[in-house]
């Protein structure tokens, strides 16, 4: 197969990976039982103590219908729908927050959600395949089963728990960090810049925690099966040394699946980010994503969906596009 | 590298600093001297989208601004159920004999946070703009349907004509219980925007209250308000004068970070709390207080209450003996016990039991109500439920000296409820042919499985999920199968809407009654508003689904009764009666709202002894609060 032939199934591929993605995510939220505009009205009715007559309610309906873009059959609707997103991408406006447009909301929540879980993954997958590399390669010596342990104990925590005990040791019991921060306003300073580091610390923190277990895990455990096959056996009959030997040898070749891991994690960020974001009360996309599921507000769940499929899409495209670069027999074949 | 070292260590240490220093009380985390700083928990948590704060559209109503920056042309005395006049320079001039032209004057000399003067240009400029525009902005509806003209006398002096004779003048252009509908906008800022007034942001705003917006965070957790130099002459600046220089809404989160925040002294007021960690709360902060110092803790005196709804228009509900089985076989004791630790108050109409609706409603029907039959002459009103409720959670180990006794036990637990009596219930079922069937559950009259789908909130509302299993555990017991489906908040709401959608519902959507005006409620029963049983379109109110041309008519010929007419009171007297002892709704009991205070900065909150208003900081009341409320002189 030619390079050009290779690139230009894989790039089929991720367009075809996003036309159904961008389709099932039209029809989702259509299929859930929740009226939007009912929704709103439900909303308006509440703060107006019921008092919003039959009439008032039917002309609400009417012209939120007409807003909402929810006027004509589904096929027309869909039609609207991936030109708008194809051509300008555009969500059109939020339901629930009308008239502000979804692309406004995603985009002011998407840095925050990038910046924590994106440093946290790539430190947790760092320090997890470290650690991971050393317990595995070292793995018939005690203080290396010590490290096993740190996994051991770490991986099997659901996060809930995980975080709501760090909250606790870390801002209640030994207050180093705020319980709920409060992130500086307005133009960003260096100093107000190091608030944001700060207090992005404790939900960084139980991030990387959360996610270094697993590392640790499958690293030592490829670490293992590497260090048994016959290139390194017949490396250590040559009498390398023992760094020589877990850098060169063992650790490229067990990073491969680690590297898999890590770029698909990298594109699932937004799936991590409500239980953090509920928990820390950190800006992002989980919790816009958490309003719009409630409130079906169709637009900003397209809009923040699609977002992640992209950032899938692309990950496992980068990802094919890369893996002949770093592993020989894929090139070969 | 070293730099960047050096930056990031500062940073944190910078951080640190200020950490302590917010602990120790000093200044908060958003600059202010914390001892001259209200600091409040959001009602709804974090706003999605805190830069919507155009009144003519959706906009983040729950942080502050119907408290402290919307001015009203009537208020509502929380406490008495009263309204007064706001900005109004008294009470509406009625016009003509149909009672639908009005002339209002507003009071002089109340201006704007930005200095210039609210006159009635700003009033015929809101309607304008809401009529103009009224396909396109979505919160103008209230006022669009109501109104059919107006028109300005002078600056100070303005006439509208009500589509309808309008009884309710007072609080449909003013305040009911929480805040208005409909907020004017002022003219100079919003028509410089033309057309695309209806896109407007409005932030931050020029408001009307005592307060203004001194900055909020984009992402939603929180908004502060500083008081004005100006205030005394503010929309409400007549009311007395606020305490706190600055209040501060913020979320702090899951309720566990909330209550270790509490602990710690990081705010002031909350809103809903489970009594678990209200509990866990006062063991560690003496500070921290509930709204009664005895059981039931919470305060009891917002406007709607929780009931079973029951879509009435569908099989086998469509009986009242199956409705009053239902209600029969409820052990509210035992549930009020298991989901609220006991700490409820029990109302059977179909309507929260307060101070200002209990003299009007409760003890007017009193007697009706212990003189009910249903069925074959049965009494099925329970009296006597309070004072057992009492003697069962003395039973269960609560310490006698937090229960309440002799006439505090009806104002704590209520006036009673329905008998626990699932073998009365059974009597009625067989009446109509519902027998129970080998697998120990009842079934329908031609013998086919009857199981009830019961639709309860997800975690989204606690108290009511809460509340909405152990309903359905009560009567799986009496032999119902029942299904409980939690949903969430979107799917909630379709379930009110669509009459094919819902079965059993708990809900509060119909019971909003705040004090002898139930109109504002109950008006929504009417005909136009019923659709058939298996309807898939969504109804525009009438969640209960009341159909009874009895409830219909007398909703109907009030509607065209001033609201202190004695018939009016009655209508409203004889409606929730007939609502009850044709089950139309389960009512089950006030909503509880625990408001846990902390005074270590600030004191004087609204309380069970001490109510001078509702203690709600996400009614248009807080303005109560803010006036009322004293600095410890805690640093």
């Amino acid at each position: 197969m030619g390079v050009v032939s290779f690139v230009a199934k894989r790039i089929g591929l991720y367009l075809a990976v996003l036309f159904i993605g961008l389709t099932i995510t039209f029809m989702l939220p259509r299929l859930m039982p929740i009226n939007p505009v009912d929704g709103y009205i439900g909303q308006i009715q509440s703060r107006a103590n019921g008092t919003l007559t039959a009439e008032a309610i039917a002309e609400l309906r009417v012209n939120l219908e007409q807003l909402y873009g929810l006027k004509g059959d589904v096929f027309t609707q869909y039609v609207s729908y991936l030109k708008r997103i194809v051509l300008s991408f555009d969500f059109g406006p939020s339901f629930t927050y009308y008239p502000q447009p979804v692309s406004a909301m995603i985009l002011n929540a998407l840095p925050w959600t990038l910046g924590l879980l994106l440093t946290s993954t790539v430190i947790a997958w760092l320090l997890g395949n470290l650690v991971g590399l050393v317990a595995g390669y070292f793995h018939k010596q005690k203080a290396a089963s010590l490290l096993e342990f740190v996994g051991i104990l770490l991986y099997p925590i659901p996060y809930y728990i995980l975080a709501v005990t760090m909250l606790l040791l870390l801002a209640y019991i030994f207050p180093v960090f705020p319980l709920s921060a409060t992130f500086p306003v307005g133009q960003m300073t260096p100093e107000k810049f190091g608030m944001v580091i700060y207090n992005s610390l404790l939900p960084g923190i139980t991030l990387v925690l959360a996610g270094f277990g697993w590392n640790i895990l499958s690293m030592k455990a490829l670490t293992v099966a590497t260090t048994e096959e016959p290139y390194v056996t017949y490396a250590r009959l040559k009498g390398t040394s023992n760094w020589t030997r877990m850098t060169r040898y063992v650790f490229r070749n067990a990073l491969l699946p680690q590297v898999t891991a890590l770029a698909l994690s990298l594109g699932m960020v937004f799936n991590g980010a409500l239980l953090t974001e509920m928990i820390f009360s950190y800006p992002g996309i989980g919790l816009v994503m958490r309003t719009a599921a409630n409130g079906g507000d169709y637009n900003v769940l397209y809009g923040a969906i699609t977002i992640s499929i992209i950032a899938v899409a692309t990950a496992g495209l980068v990802i094919d596009l890369l893996y002949p670069l770093l592993d020989p027999r894929i090139r070969h074949k | 590298m070293t730099r960047l070292g050096r930056f990031l260590l500062t940073s944190a240490m910078g951080g640190l600093m200020t950490t302590a220093a917010f602990a120790q009380g000093a200044m908060t985390d958003v600059g202010t001297p914390r001892s001259e700083t209200l600091i409040v928990q959001t009602f709804d948590g974090r706003s999605a989208n805190p830069s919507a704060q155009n009144p003519l559209n959706s906009y983040a109503i729950w942080r502050g601004f119907r408290e402290l920056g919307w001015g009203y042309l009537w208020e509502m005395d929380t406490a008495t159920g009263k309204s007064y006049p706001e900005m109004a320079d008294g009470f509406p001039e009625v016009l003509n004999d149909a009672h639908t032209q009005f002339r209002i004057k507003i009071r002089p000399g109340i201006l704007w946070s930005d200095g210039v003067e609210f006159t009635t240009d700003d009033i015929i400029y809101s309607l304008d703009t809401a009529f103009k525009y009224r396909e396109q902005l979505t919160n103008v509806a209230s006022v669009t349907v109501y109104l059919k003209s107006y028109k300005k006398i002078d600056d100070y002096t303005f006439e509208v004509e009500t589509v309808n004779p309008s009884y309710d003048l007072t609080t449909r252009l003013g305040v009911y219980t929480w805040g208005t509908p409909f907020n004017w906008v002022p003219k100079h800022i919003f028509e410089a925007q033309g057309d695309q007034v209806v896109r407007f942001q409005n932030a931050p705003p020029v408001t009307l209250g005592p307060y203004k917006v001194k900055e909020f965070d984009p992402n939603g957790f929180w908004q502060l308000w500083e008081l004005r130099e100006d205030w005394q002459k503010s929309s409400w600046g007549n009311l007395g004068t606020p305490k706190p220089k600055f209040i501060l809404y913020k979320d702090f989160g899951a309720e566990e970070t909330r209550a270790l925040a509490f602990v710690q002294n990081q705010y002031d007021v909350d809103t809903f709390m489970s009594p678990d960690s209200i509990d866990a709360a006062k063991a560690r902060n003496p500070k921290v207080e509930t709204f009664s110092a005895t059981f039931p803790y919470h305060d009891m005196n917002d406007a709607c209450s929780y009931g079973v709804y029951i879509n009435q228009q569908r099989a086998p509900y469509d009986m009242p003996e199956v409705r009053w089985a239902l209600a029969l076989s409820l052990d509210l004791s035992q549930i009020g016990i298991s989901a609220m630790s006991g700490q409820f108050k029990a109302a059977a109409l179909p309507l929260p039991d307060t101070p200002i609706t209990g003299p009007i409603f409760y003890e007017a029907n009193l007697q009706a109500l212990k003189g009910l039959t249903i069925g074959d002459g049965y009494k099925p009103f329970d009296a006597e439920f309070s004072t057992q409720l009492v003697e069962t959670l003395k039973a269960q180990g609560i310490d006698p000296s937090l229960l309440p006794t002799g006439d505090a036990i009806r104002s704590g637990f209520g006036a009673g409820w329905w008998k626990h009596d699932p073998a009365e219930a059974e009597k009625l079922l067989g009446s109509v042919g519902i027998k129970k069937s080998a697998d120990g559950f009842y079934a329908l009259p031609d013998g086919s499985p009857w199981v009830i789908e019961f639709v309860i909130p997800g975690d989204w509302n606690k108290v009511l999920q809460r509340l909405g299993f152990s309903i359905a555990d009560s009567w799986r017991q009496a032999g119902f199968n029942v299904n409980a489906r939690q949903v969430d908040n979107g799917e909630y709401t379709t379930v009110q809407n669509t009459n094919s959608r819902n079965e059993l519902q708990i809900n509060w959507s119909n019971t909003c009654v705040y004090n002898s005006n139930w109109l504002g409620n109950w008006n929504q029963f009417r005909e136009s508003n019923i659709k058939p049983a298996d309807s898939t379109d969504p109804l525009s109110g009438n969640y209960a689904r009341i159909t009874d041309q009895q409830v219909l008519d007398l909703v109907a010929e009030g509607a065209a009764l001033p609201l202190d007419d004695p018939k009016f009171v009655q209508n409203g007297q004889e409606i929730a009666m007939r609502i009850a002892s044709e089950m139309q709704i389960i009512n089950l009991m006030n909503i509880p709202t625990t408001i846990p205070t902390n005074s270590t900065y600030w004191t004087n909150f609204p309380k069970q002894n001490n109510f001078y208003a509702a203690p709600y900081t996400w009614w248009s009341s807080f303005k109560q609060t803010v006036v009322n409320i004293e600095p410890t002189g805690q640093q």
